[in-house]
């Protein structure tokens, strides 16, 4: 398949890049942006370790065409931080050591970030909902759970 | 004088540089044989090391494990980092606390009691002079120190200051923002990924490829390397490997030697041939006669039997095992493997070449406990360095391949007999287990234990196994119970000819004895209707595990049981020799047969308390793998081939089932450090088990607890 110019928005940064017309966009942000933070999980969109931020809203990244995200802002787990600041969840999961391997941390993340930045005060069942489809088998579940309990009450 | 035990590892490493190094300005760095695998061990030896040194914990690094400069501290595995590496730690902590002072006030005339002790420098009050561990490892004097055998207990508990026990854990900065790297992320010039291209089954030979297919390959910059029916695809650019794989697969004949086996898993543990051994109090598997079951027909006593199975479980790690391989003149793998140092000397049998010329260097991967996919994909990514030695080769398993082709945990039977008297008290226990080896960790002399090796040498005959001795081993570990029974006869079975690969999943055969053992005294007490903590305590001699289960039963009775709701418990102590845990589980089940977990409660005593956090982590974790396991999981298969290929056809738990986990730690001072990392299993199995037993009357006596196997029993 043919190479094709890319134009992408990755974490506030453009950067047009020669890729594969059918490369999925997380192996774009891992060789073309050096953003390793995402993870590839299953490929399958089973596992939830890619999910990445597309316009506001939690995305898979192992999917989906790079191509077809051209006018789309990205955020990756590197791009939540503002001014050398954590957002809030990556700081609640650092108080609360809400990792053991870390390996799928990333996309709960980013997971987390779109349920908060769109709600201040979600129920358990939309937490729950919101992570469905993310799976950890260190777990780690407690100390996120607790990590998400000190970001209601920080927000309240 | 109570004096500490320094452990295995300082015998063989007795000099204080071995384990310590100074050489980064202000920085403590520790070496250590261990590996952190999401353990947090890289945190907790910083803190032990903190505690006593004076050390702030943010100046000390743990060197990730180097076979060429680090101490070779045995495999990362059997809940013995901690008590392994971490009393090493506190030793050599120890000793160089103690020579620094001696130095300080040796060389610098300090007055001992003129002493200000900060951060690891000492100051003299009146001269302010000072000097730093930093200056003392610069003196020959430190290059030579060897530490003490002969710790004094009550020197070392005055030295050691826990007052940060809150502590952010070495990884975590990295890990929030995106910047933890794992071996799936390295990246070198010309570096070569890879993915193998996998049979059908663990019994197909390559028969032939279609040739035209080659000449696409070669259009496309993707490479092909084929050594018997070993193949492998390489590229520059992963993705181009990745779409590859795919049509590859389609290109390819393969002739299988021969099925997958297509018999009941449970009725081929009973009739295929096996070793039966006889395991003797203390543990220990002996080669001498079996004897009989034995029968008791008074009227004064009540038997029972009874099986409990469990089926084949993963390691399931979330990210795919990977490895990254060098070999120009020497070959460097770079590796998640709990066994770096096994597999440093397993390399160098294969390609025949001195051992100093492989270097195994730790990389973090995704969380696992045992023998998964690492040491495999650390083989295959060597083998295929060698072939490509001007390129690094980044190799990774697909998911399929991590779900398919890793070293399962064994499926497994317990058949136990019991006979409890009018008293109460149980005269006689007969346990009974059958399944695979659950230590097929490749070594210099088992080779045939990397998955690939059969397929590189087209050599498909049978390896069998032979069964372990020691105490705790394998398939009898926690066979034999802590309680005080009257008579045990206890007999392990190394099952053969079973369908699919085998190997060390955390707890080995553990989880499988505690939770038939923990289940089975239940249904000796209900015989008697005795309360399940009354008989469990009536059978103790220890205190510490009285302890532990009286103290669970006081923090569960603080939460009243509401309607709809069971309970159940579990106790084990882990090898009778590690942590002690019991747990308390409640739950429901609603019309759909789907058991929703709502509370529970571990307590845990694991001797003096190292980082609390890394042991809350371990036994919660642990908790949580052991819930999954007797809920939810099951590798399947047919005769062609593993069902079981994805999330989707091999379903874990999810933060939907998540219980109300209560922890409560017993700090021991003072005592040794026991392994924590797999007690919380059985006692999680049995729990679960109990609670579900509780709420429908009957005992379910297969795992996972899915509605088909919950159906399946209620019908019979």
């Amino acid at each position: 398949m043919a190479k094709i110019e890319c134009d992408l928005n990755i974490n506030g940064i453009s950067k047009k890049v020669t890729i594969h017309e059918d490369k999925p966009l997380i192996y774009v942000l891992r060789d073309e942006f050096g953003l390793t933070g995402t993870k590839l999980g299953c490929g399958l969109e089973q596992c939830g370790s890619c999910a990445i931020l597309i316009d506001g809203k939690k995305k898979l990244s192992c999917n989906i065409l790079a191509k077809e995200y051209q006018k789309s802002e990205i955020i990756t787990i590197e791009g939540l931080k503002t001014d050398n600041y954590l957002n809030i969840v990556q700081d609640a999961f650092k108080k609360y050591n809400a990792a053991q391997c870390g390996y799928c941390t990333s996309g709960i993340i980013i997971t987390l970030t779109s349920v908060f930045n769109k709600n201040s005060n979600p129920t358990k069942d939309e937490i729950n909902s919101s992570l469905e489809g993310h799976l950890c088998r260190c777990g780690s579940h407690k100390s996120i759970f607790q990590a998400i309990e000190s970001i209601k009450n920080e927000l309240a | 004088m109570n004096t500490v035990n320094t452990g295995p590892s300082i015998k063989s490493y007795k000099k204080l540089n071995l384990w310590f190094n100074f050489d980064k300005s202000n920085v403590l760095q520790i070496y250590s044989g261990k590996v952190d695998i999401g353990q947090h061990i890289s945190s907790t030896l910083a803190l032990i090391c903190s505690q006593i040194t004076g050390v702030n914990y943010n100046q000390i690094e743990i060197i990730k494990l180097d076979t060429d400069i680090s101490p070779d501290e045995g495999i990362t595995a059997s809940s013995l980092s901690v008590a392994v590496s971490g009393t090493a730690i506190k030793a050599a902590s120890f000793t160089l606390r103690k020579e620094f002072y001696n130095y300080a006030i040796n060389n610098y005339n300090i007055l001992e009691d003129n002493i200000l002790f900060e951060n690891g420098v000492i100051k003299d009050k009146l001269s302010n002079k000072s000097v730093t561990y930093w200056d003392f490892a610069t003196t020959n004097e430190f290059k030579e120190l060897e530490i003490s055998d002969n710790l004094i207990d009550s020197e070392l508990t005055e030295y050691i200051n826990k007052n940060t026990q809150s502590i952010e854990i070495k990884t975590i900065h990295d890990i929030v923002t995106g910047h933890y790297k794992y071996v799936h992320d390295m990246n070198f010039p010309n570096m070569l990924h890879a993915r193998i291209v996998r049979p059908p089954n663990y019994h197909s030979k390559f028969v032939k490829i279609n040739e035209s297919f080659i000449q696409i390959l070669n259009q496309n910059n993707v490479k092909l390397f084929i050594k018997g029916s070993f193949i492998a695809l390489l590229s520059i650019e992963e993705f181009l490997v990745v779409k590859y794989l795919d049509i590859i697969k389609k290109q390819i004949i393969w002739k299988d030697v021969k099925d997958l086996s297509n018999e009941n898993i449970f009725i081929s543990l009973s009739n295929n041939q096996k070793n039966s051994l006889l395991v003797k109090a203390g543990g220990e598997a002996h080669q001498e006669k079996i004897p009989n079951i034995k029968d008791f027909n008074d009227s004064k006593t009540f038997s029972l039997s009874s099986e409990y199975k469990k089926s084949y479980l993963m390691h399931a790690p979330i990210g795919p095992s990977a490895a990254c391989a060098f070999f120009e003149e020497n070959l460097t793998v770079f590796s998640h493997s709990q066994a770096l140092f096994a597999l440093k000397k397993s390399l160098s049998t294969y390609f025949d070449i001195d051992k100093d010329r492989v270097t195994l260097k730790h990389v973090p991967g995704s969380g696992c406990y045992g023998h998964n996919g690492a040491d495999d994909v650390a083989f295959e990514a060597a083998v295929l360095s060698k072939e490509f030695p001007k390129n690094h080769i980044l190799l990774k398993w697909t998911r399929e391949d991590e779900h398919c082709w890793e070293p399962y945990g064994s499926a497994s039977i317990n058949k136990i007999k019991g006979v409890i008297d009018s008293q109460g008290k149980i005269i006689y226990w007969s346990n009974e287990a059958y399944a695979d080896t659950y230590l097929s960790r490749p070594s210099e002399s088992e080779l045939f234990n990397f998955i690939s090796f059969k397929f590189l040498t087209n050599d498909f005959a049978e390896k069998k196994s032979t069964p372990k001795t020691s105490a705790h081993m394998g398939i009898h570990r926690n066979l034999d119970p802590l309680y005080d029974f009257q008579e045990t006869r206890l007999v392990k079975n190394l099952v053969h000819n079973l369908p699919l690969r085998t190997s060390a999943l955390r707890t080995l055969g553990a989880f499988a004895n505690v939770t038939a053992t923990e289940c089975f005294i239940n249904e000796l007490a209900s015989l008697k209707n005795i309360d399940p903590f009354e008989i469990r305590i009536n059978h103790l001699n220890d205190d510490r595990a009285i302890d532990v289960l009286q103290m669970l039963q006081s923090d569960m009775n603080k939460k009243t049981k509401e309607i709809d709701f069971h309970r159940g418990i579990g106790f084990a102590r882990y090898k009778n020799s590690a942590a002690y845990c019991a747990v308390g589980v409640e739950l429901k089940i609603n019309d759909d047969l789907e058991i929703k977990l709502n509370n529970a409660w571990i307590t845990v005593d694991a001797g003096e308390i190292a980082f609390e956090g890394g042991i809350k982590a371990q036994v919660e974790g642990g908790f949580i793998q052991a819930a999954s396991w007797a809920l939810y999981e099951e590798v399947r298969f047919d005769t062609k081939e593993i069902i079981s290929k994805d999330w989707d056809t091999y379903k874990i738990i999810g933060f939907d089932n998540i219980p109300d986990i209560n922890t409560n730690i017993i700090d021991q001072k003072g005592l040794p450090y026991l392994g924590v990392g797999e007690a919380v299993a059985g006692p999680t199995g049995a729990a679960i088990s109990n609670a579900l037993h509780e709420a429908l009357g009957e005992r379910i006596k297969t795992m996972p607890f899915t509605k088909e196997n919950i159906t399946k029993e209620l019908l019979n």
